[in-house]
């Protein structure tokens, strides 16, 4: 018997479940996949949080600013490889090399030195996938008019066979070997190689990805100069590191997590659920808990499976907030079916339609799967997360 | 299995993204390896056209379904890539004679072990012979510095006999059968000890091996052998315990071959034990055991979706403190480690797992390493040097059964 079982393993299912483990709790994560973290930057982004605290049903306003602020903070104290500030966006590099804004960023990824710089150098590792240098050049000297943007191009050795036949290397790839031993003793050379300038040399190291890699960041303090690093397409080594130190977290503070097979339904009874009943092999085994969370994610993540003019919520059939129109032509404007997902009470437990009737007393809804918010217009995907789950893991 | 009409709409589900091939340990480690995407929904385009591509190459994923976990979109990309294997083995591309044979072998376990019991001092010398191991490496293919198991007397799971109205079936598998039979005795007396008669059908080989080496056919036919053996007990409601994850996961498989899944009761042996303890029927009598501990989660654990019992079972102990590695595979694979021109690639995907170990043993954080899995056994202990054993033998000092 758990204090509480989780089902979803993504940014927001393990920050309830390493909210929850800190206090002492019982937790077993049950997730399908390995969350999406992947195929986000690794930065967090909060949006506007003040002008979201104003929309209604958004979680935000469910939650309220103490809250939102609370989830923020706590994440930070967890990582302190991160940083961010209530008050202000932090600057990080897209893989483009254009600045954008965001909430909690990998300290490495903040710009600040890039607007004091005279000289970047962006290096250029040989054979990396989805690499642009010449387009970051062109961007880097557009948002940063008084630099210079030299391009470094370096190979190292451990990827000659790679090269060979012809195959990109992966950004992933590329971090494993600058996390290894050998990788660490490499960088240290090659970042000693480069000129010796004077204090206004920036440079910038796509592909690195030092949060949470010790040996990494000691390299890193003891350059002369600051070394930044920028956000890459997905998959991300960024995203992922963050998603294994969560999960490392996690299990460190006892919790259990449970992967590669999803939950098929949850016994309740009287409003309450009892028992998720998990499709294990051969046959379904059950696991019982005083309380539940919901962190399924949403379409991309699963927990939401969309048909043409269908949607619906995969574990316990939920009812789903789902507007009258899903899309819009406008292809980067506001899609309505962001919005699709379950609508909650300020405890984010599910509501029926109407919002009167809370359909289970103990299970909450944090994450994607909640409805009436949008990542992409609104930019907050990593702050709803992170509120949500941090409040979940608070409350249980 | 997905279903043929499932197919095209499984492959349309890719979205192309390779984050399956950048968490694939095997494309990390071996540039040759085109990794998941490319073997599973890419080629299998080709392959419902008629077009074998990269046939050879298939044989190198190690069917740890990292791929699978990750993929965003539940494209089965193990599931694909394991048929096309069986299909390029029935139409016999991707294979030399040397590699037949050697497959052949290592795919009967079973008939391995009776072989090598039968002198198993004679066996061991000759496999820690470096002469021996370069004439089986020329000749199989099987590498000269693979970890090969020693031998030991076979198990003989008579001679504890308690008779109880609580009966349990026995599924010691053959890593306990021929090389590691004290394991086999321990989890007999752990269910003893709880109550159990623990009772051991001359069973065959789970077929796990037969299947990783392609022999499809033949794994179905001794896993109705081993059916047929189980059946008076699976009639009886008799629950079927393994220690062995491998095992357990072939043997939760035979639901649907001669028997329905409802009938058919497989546990994993802390699976089973932790069930127990729910229903307040597990013995709880221990002594302190002061001991600290790294735990490695097998492939064939993970594939169970039943969590880490042993863990949460293990940490009711006074005194144990238990780490979880959280680490990927080890790299052996069952045999895949052996083989000659898989062994490198075998240690460099079970690498992030040693070096985690050896960092945990120089920091205190832990003395050893335990994993329900043999073969994860045999190769984090040549890989780390660090000593490694079933968490049964936890519950053995616990109990102070040793």
């Amino acid at each position: 018997m758990w204090d509480g079982i989780i089902i979803g393993g993504g940014l927001a299912g393990l920050t309830a479940g390493i909210r929850a483990a800190e206090r002492g709790k019982q937790i077993l994560i049950i997730s399908e996949g390995a969350g999406s973290l992947t195929y986000s930057s690794g930065a967090l982004d909060f949006g506007d949080v003040g002008q979201l605290l104003s929309h209604e049903d958004h979680p935000y306003a469910l939650l309220g600013e103490t809250v939102v602020h609370a989830g923020m903070e706590w994440f930070q104290n967890l990582f302190p490889d991160y940083r961010g500030s209530w008050s202000e966006f932090q600057e990080i590099l897209t893989p483009l090399g254009a600045p954008r804004k965001a909430g909690i960023v990998p300290r490495s990824h903040n710009t600040e030195p890039l607007k004091n710089a005279k000289v970047i150098i962006l290096m250029a590792p040989y054979g990396l996938k989805d690499f642009f240098p010449e387009i970051i050049k062109t961007n880097l000297l557009k948002a940063y008019p008084q630099c210079e943007v030299e391009i470094f191009p370096f190979r190292t050795g451990t990827f000659e066979s790679w090269h060979t036949i012809g195959k990109p290397v992966t950004g992933m790839d590329y971090t494993k070997y600058w996390q290894s031993q050998p990788g660490v003793s490499e960088l240290k050379r090659l970042l000693d190689s480069l000129p010796q300038t004077s204090g206004e040399t920036v440079i910038l190291f796509p592909g690195l990805a030092a949060a949470f890699c010790e040996p990494l960041k000691e390299v890193l303090a003891g350059t002369p100069f600051p070394v930044i690093e920028m956000t890459s397409f997905p998959p991300s080594a960024c995203g992922h590191n963050l998603y294994s130190a969560l999960k490392q977290k996690f299990k460190s503070l006892g919790g259990e997590l449970l992967t590669g097979t999803g939950v098929q339904s949850i016994e309740s009874h009287n409003k309450v659920c009892s028992r998720a009943i998990v499709r294990s092999k051969g046959r379904p085994t059950a696991f019982s808990a005083d309380s539940f969370i919901l962190a399924t994610g949403g379409i991309f993540g699963g927990g939401i499976e969309a048909t043409a003019d269908t949607a619906q919520e995969t574990v316990l059939g939920l009812p789903l907030y789902v507007p009258a129109q899903w899309t819009n032509s406008e292809f980067l404007g506001e899609q309505p079916y962001a919005r699709i997902g379950i609508e909650a009470d300020r405890e984010l437990r599910p509501v029926g339609p109407g919002g009167k009737e809370v359909l289970f007393k103990n299970l909450r809804v944090i994450g994607r799967m909640l409805a009436h918010w949008d990542p992409w217009t609104e930019t907050c995907g990593g702050g709803v997360s992170l509120a949500t789950g941090w409040f979940a893991g608070n409350q249980l | 299995m997905i279903y043929e009409q499932d197919r095209t709409e499984n492959l349309d589900a890719c979205i192309k993204c390779s984050a399956c091939t950048a968490m694939c340990p095997v494309a990390a480690v071996n540039p040759l390896f085109p990794g998941p995407k490319v073997l599973g929904p890419d080629a299998e385009r080709f392959r419902l056209e008629g077009l074998q591509i990269g046939a050879a190459l298939l044989n190198y994923c190690s069917k740890c379904r990292t791929c699978e976990i990750t993929c965003p979109s539940g494209v089965k990309i193990t599931e694909m890539i394991t048929r096309a294997q069986e299909n390029a083995k029935l139409s016999g591309s991707g294979k030399n004679l040397q590699s037949n044979i050697r497959d052949y072998l290592f795919g009967r376990a079973e008939y391995l072990g009776k072989l090598a019991t039968i002198l198993p001092g004679l066996t061991n010398t000759l496999l820690r012979t470096p002469l021996f191991r370069q004439v089986l490496e020329q000749a199989l293919g099987i590498s000269s510095e693979a970890p090969l198991p020693t031998y030991r007397k076979k198990f003989n799971p008579f001679g504890e006999g308690h008779k109880n109205r609580k009966q349990v079936v026995y599924f010691p598998g053959c890593f306990v059968t021929y090389n590691d039979p004290p394991t086999g005795h321990a989890i007999t007396k752990v269910l003893e000890h709880n109550g159990y008669e623990v009772i051991v059908p001359p069973f065959h080989c789970c077929s796990t091996p037969l299947e990783g080496n392609g022999y499809v056919r033949e794994a179905k036919e001794t896993a109705k052998k081993n059916l047929a053996l189980m059946n008076p007990y699976i009639r009886a409601g008799v629950p079927l315990i393994t220690g062995c994850t491998s095992c357990g996961t072939a043997l939760k498989e035979y639901a649907g071959l001669d028997v329905s899944a409802s009938e058919l009761q497989a546990y994993d042996l802390f699976e089973f034990l932790w069930a127990l303890h729910e229903q307040s029927e597990f013995r709880t009598d221990f002594k302190e055991v002061q001991v600290s501990l790294g735990y490695h989660s097998s492939c064939h654990l993970k594939a169970q979706g039943i969590g880490t019992p042993s863990v949460r079972l293990l940490r009711l102990i006074p005194g144990v403190r238990v780490t979880d590695l959280d680490q990927g595979c080890c790299g052996l694979s069952g045999s895949y480690g052996f083989k000659k021109e898989k062994y490198d690639t075998a240690m460099q995907i079970g690498n992030p797992v040693f070096e985690r170990v050896r960092h945990g043993v120089a920091n205190d954080e832990f003395q050893s390493v335990i994993t329900e899995c043999g073969g994860c056994q045999v190769q984090i202990r040549h890989g780390s040097g660090t000593e490694t054993f079933h968490p049964v033998w936890v519950l053995m000092q616990a109990y102070g059964l040793e």
